[in-house]
């Protein structure tokens, strides 16, 4: 082995330094790329010298009127972000009139007034008291409200103190904001044709700077560590809002490279917002369903905005997670009617308790399993929990008084563990009428083929079932019997293995024959090289994640059926995964 | 004193506009309004006091009124709740 001459290792260290400053890592926020010069936001000092006060009403009077000034300052900066972005941004700048006017705080912040100590050291005092509370309950939201209270408090400091406020609202066009965080008040001043790109030291992807980001469509890079130290005004910088990547001193090259990427998320961002309020429509004419996976009530909200056309599975764990014991009856009717509102007459498809596999609940008490995924999980354990179970049904049938809801039910692997829930159903409608509550008679109960053994039967089920819906993670996991945890066979676990595309084929085929709707609700669904697939096929229903909904759509309409039966009818002559997948990328 | 248990529904839990809607509203009665949760008393009347005590989706918590109009501010203070809080 070679050693390194001193003059080399030094060449060797300086080409390290020079990676290291050129490329600053953090959160991707909001996705696009911004080209532009940095403005610093730094932070304002707000330094005093506490002291004991006299006339502690001249003192009452002087902090009373900051705080009226902070609400006006708030209240006009609500109205330009209520312009800007939106009804739901500015309510995170009214909440800190709720805030600074609630009688703890102001109160508590007065009692110190009158106890002769300053109002700035007043106001620090109580803002820390609760900037403390929120941080230590290790609760994402709860902790937001931190941010929100040192927010307060530096706006109140500003203006007992005198200190002139960095105007955002007179940066230039093409600026880069960089800042320690990015509080709301600050995205007031953002004026969304100046600022081409966001960068701050702290936030998540959930963190109100990201969603902020989001809703102005300024590319966003949070948490990046030192961002305001390392970088400086007037430098130019490229913000990657989908990596994270931060790269300063760009080459022309580099620059020429993500000018490229920008137009090209740009022309794609405007393509998919004109397939918005769109049917979705292959390029022959063939309609389809193109609906959303939700985990919550709320998420129905996202769906709609997504453009999804309803909801093809929505998972019920959540009523069941995060708690010390079972849902009422009425607790679920409630979230499932809300979410049913909320897609106001759409199709929501309602999956039944998957628990069990990885989705432990606790106070359910089950039995650790040697081998959980082919245990005691989902429809098996609800079968034999048959009140918790037609609780949940019951519940689901009444909300389907209140919008066009329908039941699936996980991991089928038996015609006989359809029949007994159909029986349940038929059970708790039973007792519903008994109580004279309102449900929809003919609600819809389909099966979410996600074995490999409801993919074999799928003929049999097709004749009892109302719909099926094809969960590919797990039927690709149990046709190939993999984990894909497990990194010594997760190169099996792929749904492009040709196993795994019959058993799909199957599926679809069996329910179409039988005229019954197949939807896909797994990850697979919004793959573009398995569109073509699905469409020759004969899917009917596309169920993905909101973010992918309009771009499912694009894919979707690039396909003739003639076109995608080509396709098809070269990969299922394949005979590997690797031919089926090299092929398949040459297609999109 | 007059108590009674209720369980949240929204699916936020007790946060920024619910707490905040739900202290203007107990703010409007002369008597002492507490919530009880998990063991810890929280003033109902402050919404910074209610963020602060988290409180999930699906939690059950105890609201306490105890003064003078004591049975009307816990009658609304459960409708208010088991309504959602204004944000179904």
């Amino acid at each position: 082995m070679k050693t390194m001459t001193a003059a080399q290792a030094v060449i060797v260290y300086q080409n390290n330094l020079k990676e290291v400053i050129t490329l600053l890592k953090g959160i991707g926020a909001s996705d696009g790329i911004g080209i532009g010069r940095v403005m610093i936001i730094a932070e304002q000092s707000l330094d005093y010298t506490p002291k004991q006060i006299t006339d502690i009403d001249a003192e009452l009077e002087r902090y009373r009127n900051a705080v009226d000034k902070f609400c006006d300052n708030t209240m006009e900066q609500a109205d330009n972000i209520r312009k800007s972005t939106g009804e739901k941004e500015a309510e995170i700048l009214l909440g800190h009139i709720a805030i600074i006017r609630d009688p703890f705080m102001g109160g508590e912040i007065e009692n110190l007034i009158k106890a002769q100590q300053c109002a700035e050291a007043s106001v620090e005092q109580i803002c820390k008291m609760f900037i403390d509370m929120f941080s230590a309950t290790g609760d994402d939201l709860t902790m937001q409200r931190a941010a929100d209270v040192r927010d307060i408090r530096d706006g109140l400091l500003s203006i007992l103190l005198g200190v002139q406020e960095v105007k955002i609202s007179d940066a230039p066009a093409g600026t880069v904001l960089v800042a320690k965080e990015l509080t709301p008040s600050m995205t007031a001043g953002i004026n969304k044709e100046n600022i081409v790109g966001i960068i701050t030291e702290t936030g998540s992807q959930t963190s109100h700077s990201a969603i902020l980001a989001r809703a102005l469509e300024i590319p966003a890079v949070l948490s990046v560590p030192n961002a305001v130290s390392q970088l400086s005004s007037g430098e130019q910088v490229i913000v990657d809002g989908k990596s994270g990547d931060v790269i300063t001193a760009p080459s022309e090259e580099q620059i020429a490279e993500y000018a490229n990427k920008r137009e090209a998320f740009i022309r794609e961002r405007r393509e998919l917002e004109n397939l918005r309020g769109q049917a979705t429509v292959s390029a022959s004419g063939e309609e389809y369903e193109l609906f959303c996976n939700i985990g919550t009530p709320k998420d129905a909200t996202k769906a709609v905005e997504a453009d999804g056309e309803g909801v093809g599975l929505f998972r019920t764990e959540f009523l069941f997670m995060d708690r010390n014991q079972l849902p009422t009856e009425d607790e679920q009717f409630e979230a499932y009617k809300q979410a049913s509102l909320i897609l106001d007459g759409k199709p929501l498809i309602i999956r039944t308790l998957d628990i069990g596999g990885d989705k432990d609940i606790p106070y359910l008490g089950l039995a650790k399993e040697e081998n959980p995924f082919m245990g005691f999980r989902a429809v098996r354990y609800c079968l034999k929990n048959r009140d918790l179970f037609k609780s949940q049904l019951k519940a689901i049938l009444r909300a389907s008084a209140f919008g066009d809801i329908r039941i699936m039910f996980p991991l089928i692997t038996a015609v006989e563990e359809l029949r007994a829930g159909k029986e349940l159903v038929e059970e708790a409608k039973n007792d519903l009428r008994a109580s004279d509550i309102a449900f929809n008679e003919n609600i819809q109960v389909g099966v979410m083929t996600e074995t490999a053994a409801s993919g074999v039967i799928a003929d049999l089920l097709a004749e009892e079932a109302d719909f099926f819906s094809i969960g590919t993670n797990d039927l690709t996991g149990y046709t190939m019997a993999a984990d894909r945890g497990n990194s010594d066979v997760a190169y099996l676990y792929s749904p492009f293995q040709p196993s795994v595309l019959r058993m799909i084929r199957r599926i679809i085929r069996c329910g179409r024959e039988k005229g019954i709707s197949v939807g896909m609700c797994g990850e697979a669904a919004a793959n573009p090289m398995m569109i073509p697939l699905l469409i020759s096929f004969g899917l009917t229903e596309f169920s993905v994640s909101a973010p992918s909904v309009l771009k499912v759509r694009k894919n979707i309409a690039k396909w003739t059926k003639a076109e995608a039966d080509a396709v098809a009818d070269k990969v299922m002559a394949m005979t590997t995964e690797a031919e089926i997948t090299a092929y398949l990328e040459t297609i999109v | 004193m007059v108590s009674k248990k209720v369980t949240l529904i929204n699916s936020q839990g007790f946060h920024m506009r619910p707490a905040s809607v739900f202290a203007t509203a107990m703010g409007k009665y002369a008597c002492n309004v507490t919530i009880n949760f998990n063991g810890n008393n929280y003033n109902a009347k402050s919404l910074l006091n209610i963020i602060a005590a988290c409180i999930k989706c699906g939690s059950e918590i105890e609201l306490i009124c105890d003064g003078p109009d004591e049975n009307a501010a816990l009658a609304e203070g459960v409708q208010m709740i088991e309504s959602g809080l204004g944000e179904k």
